[in-house]
């Protein structure tokens, strides 16, 4: 009866272990051929290690391939994007869920249904409405914001009608006003379901590419539309490619590595989405 | 504090502005895009006349011609979906009950099989264009299989499989996670009392641990499902240009190659129907049974 059981602890690791393999390995090899030269890879050298460290794919890329515009251009508009979903996500949340009024669920119904919705669906009519804005960082931000707003009204959901309302009724009798109140006594505790919202969509935003392609043009393209427009021009280059492709996948990984917990966390909470 | 709570400004000011915008970008344009897909073609200047057909273009959509393979595109998008539902998810389940006994490393594992989730589609779909264009044929090479004619991204047969293959691979880990919180929240007592009653590890995965994370597993199918239809990134990198063999490609092709932006928001327009189809089949298969059979029976008392 040991013996059985301990057999199959050893063919369930065995399985894990091949899986985890399999996960590992796309990025070991992407890291490897980021610090190789064109001929090492096709002179036989496919999965080695790299005989000589090119760490000059790296700057080639950063330099000669713009990567170092397009990762500022993502940067901005994630950045600015979480800001504006942060900010107008805690307002309505307040105003739906702590607030008393009459047809407060009808609205949370009505934004909500705006997350079945897939974005392919507004493309083209958004192309005329952002059309002056075309050319700008608005652009993308404006889109990425809308459509993120439902998921992080959703995640602040869970939390903010979980706080007592007596810290209102003390905050009012202590003569605050209610956007004291929202900002200063529930803002704060609100931190951590905010931060959560945030991490689910900066991945959102950060690896978008359909309204990236569409949205933006020239000096403001984002981080995925440049490395897949590189890929066509510098598909000689694998070194360069490989160096661009670890550039764009380092902030996500970093992120991930340092806060595994609350990214998992944050994508738990945004499954729902779709 | 009631009277400061209701006070209609101050909801208008903490409502208002995001009701606004959101109504604005999302909602309006949702709505415009049905109205254009009505439409016989959008004048490309004003004072051109633009024709209203009703579902004209739907019924174009569904007509199989020389020229129009969206049937096709909508077929292949329910193999994907196919693919994930019975391959993806089962395998994930797998591997997540396996993770859920508390064998050793299971945060490790855990940990690691999240990772392809978070990096970006396009570096997943650039990086696997490697991985067919140089590591699969030294492979087949060191077998010696013949690789199918022109290799697996450019064959007819094998394409569309190929390209697949990336996104089933990064989202396992996502399912994983899921399932193995929901495995992870079952009561300890509920397992206690089937592992003394001498349950086996299928016979308990079967009849307690499925039944109980249904909710999630419901989630899980819904991701999948609505991931297949509106898969965009993937085959837009690896297949060639103006290949239209998936809905949301198509819909792309036709809008901003070839500009028929009536057509193309028909297509738009039937990836909404088709995900919002499908979500309420989930809803429906997923509705609560012993909800309905408790109002049944309290109706039965009544009378």
């Amino acid at each position: 009866m040991k013996k059985k059981l301990s057999i199959g602890k050893i063919v369930c690791q065995v399985f894990l272990i091949l899986w985890l393999l399999l996960c590992l390995f796309p990025l070991y090899w992407l890291l490897c051929f980021s610090l190789k030269d064109t001929q090492e890879i096709f002179s036989g050298n496919l999965i080695g290690l790299p005989t000589q460290w090119l760490w000059s794919n790296y700057s080639n890329a950063w330099n000669s391939a713009n990567i170092s515009l397009f990762l500022i251009n993502s940067v901005i508009d994630t950045a600015i994007t979480l800001f504006f979903t942060s900010l107008l996500g805690f307002m309505s949340a307040y105003g739906l869920l702590r607030m008393r009024w009459r047809g407060q669920k009808a609205v949370m119904t009505y934004i909500m249904m705006g997350m079945m919705i897939p974005m392919h669906a507004a493309l083209y009519p958004l192309t005329e409405t952002l059309l002056p804005l075309m050319g700008t960082h608005a652009a993308l931000i404006i889109p990425y914001t809308a459509f993120n707003i439902p998921i992080t009204i959703l995640i602040i959901s869970g939390f903010i009608t979980n706080i007592p309302y007596e810290m209102e009724e003390a905050a009012c009798i202590d003569g605050s006003g209610i956007y004291r109140t929202a900002f200063t006594i529930i803002l704060p505790m609100m931190v951590p379901a905010i931060a959560t919202a945030a991490i689910f969509v900066f991945l959102q935003v950060w690896n978008e590419l359909l309204l990236a392609t569409v949205f933006t043009t020239g000096k403001v393209r984002t981080l995925t539309v440049g490395i897949q427009q590189m890929s066509g021009q510098y598909q000689t280059d694998y070194g360069s490619m490989g160096a661009a492709l670890v550039i764009a996948t380092l902030p996500t990984l970093v992120l991930y590595m340092c806060m595994s917990g609350q990214v998992q966390k944050s994508l738990i909470a945004g499954a729902v989405k779709g | 504090m009631k009277r400061v709570l209701s006070n209609k400004w101050s909801i208008a000011v903490f409502v208002l502005p995001t009701v606004l915008f959101f109504t604005y970008i999302v909602i309006i344009p949702i709505f415009k895009s049905f109205y254009y897909s009505l439409l016989s073609e959008i004048p490309a200047k004003v004072g051109d006349a633009s024709e209203f057909v009703w579902f004209e273009n739907y019924i174009k959509m569904f007509t199989p011609g020389r020229r129009n393979d969206f049937p096709g595109a909508v077929l292949n998008s329910l193999t994907y979906a196919a693919l994930s539902v019975f391959v993806q998810l089962p395998f994930s389940l797998l591997l997540a009950l396996i993770l859920s006994t508390g064998i050793k490393g299971e945060s490790t594992y855990r940990n690691v099989f999240f990772i392809p989730v978070v990096i970006s589609s396009v570096v997943i779909s650039l990086l696997w264009q490697r991985i067919y264009k140089d590591l699969v044929p030294a492979i087949y090479d060191l077998l010696n299989i013949a690789l199918p004619k022109n290799g697996f991204l450019a064959n007819k047969d094998t394409k569309l499989m190929a390209v697949y293959i990336p996104n089933l691979w990064q989202f396992v880990g996502y399912h994983v996670l899921l399932m193995y919180g929901a495995l992870k929240s079952i009561p300890t007592d509920v397992i206690e009392a089937a592992t003394v009653d001498g349950a086996s590890a299928p016979r308990m995965a079967l009849q307690i641990q499925i039944p109980m994370i249904k909710p999630m597993l419901k989630v899980c199918l819904s991701f999948s499902l609505i991931g297949s239809f509106k898969l965009f990134d993937t085959p837009w990198i690896l297949l060639e240009r103006a290949n239209k063999q998936l809905p949301a490609l198509s819909m792309y092709v036709e809008m901003f190659s070839n500009h028929k932006y009536s057509y193309a928001s028909a297509q738009a327009m039937f990836i909404v129907f088709e995900c919002l189809a499908f979500t309420m089949l989930l809803n429906f298969i997923f509705r609560d049974r012993e909800g309905i059979e408790s109002r049944k029976g309290r109706r039965r008392l009544a009378a």
